[in-house]
């Protein structure tokens, strides 16, 4: 396993009445993050908030090329990211005790916070196709270049981890500074990740590593 | 980090504990528990709050030791609202630390609220003034400031000194007015109400009248003599003769300043001090002995004259000897002030807040409760006293929400 000190390259926010960052998605041009009883749209260039939709949002937040999906207390709503309508809901699959939300290969992933897990889950009926086991508490769940990352918060002490989808195995480990959140996390598609700070009410952007 | 939890403390933070029971009611992991154990204190269940964060305190796994310190920081003010003062003041100042060394500073400050609180009910007034100056002065959230400010007021009102009360209590009232929680504006009028409600009684020359605190201040620097019966002293502005450990010597005194100018028969004076009903020659003998002790003790301010009846006393560079005395003069009056803030009191817990045996405070209260003056419920170790809160006396200070975010 490698193992590296996670590199912090921006920190965005805080955030006028924004208390703390539970999930956190990219649409292609603005960073998605979700802030309670809303999902705000950042300017990753500006850092300034272009958007904003009245939702309940609690914890992960996800993207697939349409729609927003957004948890909020046991379930997933579907949200069209034009109008802001909610579409649909499906359940959540650890009832509430779910954190992150990704979107990959048509189906949805979601982190089980305390059960040290992550679910793929079909996104229209919401049935869980398949569970993999983490060594730690999970909080955002992305997919970048068939790569399996997600964000750990256990202990004060948070990092972001590759692991192997099908054994769970950490494979690589960015830690962040002691005392620093991970909440939601998103890859830009490039070799950005970001992340939310969870109660400080920041968003930041770290830096991939390079393969090769 | 999780959906439910986070929908559930922010019922919580917006004052709304049904909504956020409606979310983990049926959930027993450890931020539920914890999340239910608030807000069951809030619906002011104290007992299954209790029970809920001592299970959560323990559902938390040994490495999640800032969720811990919350739920004993919690758990501890829980203790001080139902007046168990007993609770391990330790425990609480090792979840502070954990909480500022893990930079949750507001809860850290809550935590030292808490024991200043504390402190303060059991009358360590210097402990919690230094337990308030503790290090990470930063911008508390305007709920903690309130409690700070009721702290600062609460210190200031028992050393007397009514403008900084004042101060104290107009920055509580507007932290509170910025906070938007209308049981906290309501504790600070309560307060306020203290300062402008007679605190004392002044008797001299045989006459009585009731004293605000800032008139009680004043006596300080004026030039009579007071008798405290507050404190058991006698004193002229810095002069300080403390007879707190001297009973008899102090109700001789006081006698003699009620009187005063007048003297004071020997009968008078053995009946009052002694509590004897019949005189003979050995009570005559001891009050010789007492007076001539109380003239050692009270020779920078006055001297104590023999008479033809009996003694007076006799001021030195003033011409005014008054009285200093609690509004209502009454047996177990310090039983009383305390359970008068209203909340149930334990006996033992009452024992520990005088500092007397709890046998004595047990007689007291059954005194008191045969003429309906206190009233208990419970029994065996659950049993609690209180009063109806009378107006005047100060009111406990304040229970807020417990600053916990999960």
């Amino acid at each position: 396993m490698k193992r590296s000190a996670a590199e912090i390259i921006r920190e965005y926010g805080p955030f006028e009445g924004v208390e703390a960052v539970h999930g956190v998605t990219y649409d292609g041009s603005h960073v998605w993050f979700a802030s309670g009883d809303k999902l705000n749209a950042v300017d990753p260039d500006s850092g300034k908030v272009a958007r904003s939709i009245d939702v309940a949002a609690h914890a992960g937040t996800a993207f697939d090329g349409r729609h927003l999906f957004q948890i909020a207390e046991d379930r997933i709503q579907k949200i069209d990211a034009a109008s802001g309508k909610v579409l649909s809901t499906i359940p959540a699959p650890g009832g509430g005790g779910d954190s992150g939300l990704a979107w990959a290969e048509g189906s949805l992933w979601v982190g089980e916070y305390r059960e040290r897990r992550i679910h793929q889950v079909d996104p229209e009926s919401g049935k869980v196709l398949r569970t993999i086991e983490s060594k730690r508490f999970v909080t955002g769940v992305t997919w970048v270049d068939g790569e399996l990352w997600h964000g750990t918060w256990e202990n004060e002490e948070s990092d972001i981890r590759r692991i192997d989808p099908a054994t769970g195995k950490v494979l690589e480990q960015l830690d962040l500074p002691a005392g620093t959140g991970v909440s939601g996390l998103e890859s830009d598609g490039g070799d950005r990740f970001f992340c939310g700070g969870g109660t400080n009410g920041n968003v930041r952007a770290v830096r991939r590593p390079r393969r090769g | 980090m999780e959906s439910l939890i986070t929908a559930a403390a922010r019922a919580l933070e917006a004052g709304d504990p049904l909504g956020a029971l409606n979310r983990v009611a049926l959930r027993n992991d450890a931020p539920s528990l914890a999340l239910r154990g608030i807000a069951m204190a809030q619906l002011g269940d104290l007992a299954k709050a209790k029970s809920l964060l001592r299970n959560a305190a323990r559902a938390f796994g040994p490495r999640e030791a800032v969720a811990r310190a919350r739920c004993v920081v919690a758990q501890a003010e829980i203790a001080l609202v139902s007046r168990d003062l007993s609770w391990p003041d330790r425990t609480l100042a090792a979840a502070r630390t954990t909480l500022e060394k893990h930079g949750d500073l507001a809860n850290a400050a809550h935590a030292r609220h808490i024991a200043a609180r504390r402190l303060l009910l059991l009358g360590h007034i210097e402990e919690a003034e230094s337990m308030l100056a503790g290090p990470g002065r930063f911008p508390l959230p305007p709920a903690s400031q309130v409690v700070r400010e009721l702290v600062l007021a609460g210190i200031a009102i028992r050393r007397l000194r009514s403008e900084d009360a004042r101060a104290a209590l107009a920055r509580a009232a507007r932290a509170a007015r910025q906070a938007g929680i209308p049981a906290l504006a309501a504790e600070v009028e309560g307060a306020s109400r203290v300062l402008d409600t007679p605190t004392a009684r002044l008797i001299t020359r045989g006459e009585e009248r009731p004293l605000l605190l800032a008139e009680v201040e004043q006596l300080a620097t004026s030039e009579v003599l007071v008798v405290d019966t507050f404190h058991h002293s006698v004193r002229r502005r810095g002069t300080v003769v403390p007879l707190g450990t001297r009973p008899v010597l102090f109700a001789l005194v006081r006698i003699l300043a009620q009187a005063w100018p007048a003297d004071v028969s020997r009968q008078t004076l053995i009946a009052g001090a002694f509590h004897a009903r019949h005189l003979d020659e050995s009570h005559r003998a001891r009050l010789r002995v007492e007076i001539g002790r109380l003239r050692t003790k009270l020779k920078p301010l006055a001297d104590v004259n023999a008479t033809k009846q009996g003694f007076a006393l006799a001021p030195r560079r003033t011409r005014d000897i008054l009285v200093l005395a609690r509004p209502v003069d009454e047996k177990h009056a310090n039983v009383l002030a305390l359970l008068s803030d209203g909340e149930p009191w334990s006996s033992s817990a009452l024992a520990l807040a005088l500092g007397t045996s709890p046998r004595t405070v047990q007689r007291a209260l059954d005194e008191l409760a045969r003429s309906n003056k206190v009233q208990c419920f419970g029994h065996g170790r659950a049993r609690r006293w209180m009063t109806p809160p009378v107006p005047g006396f100060p009111t406990g200070l304040l229970l807020p929400t417990p600053l916990l975010k999960t």
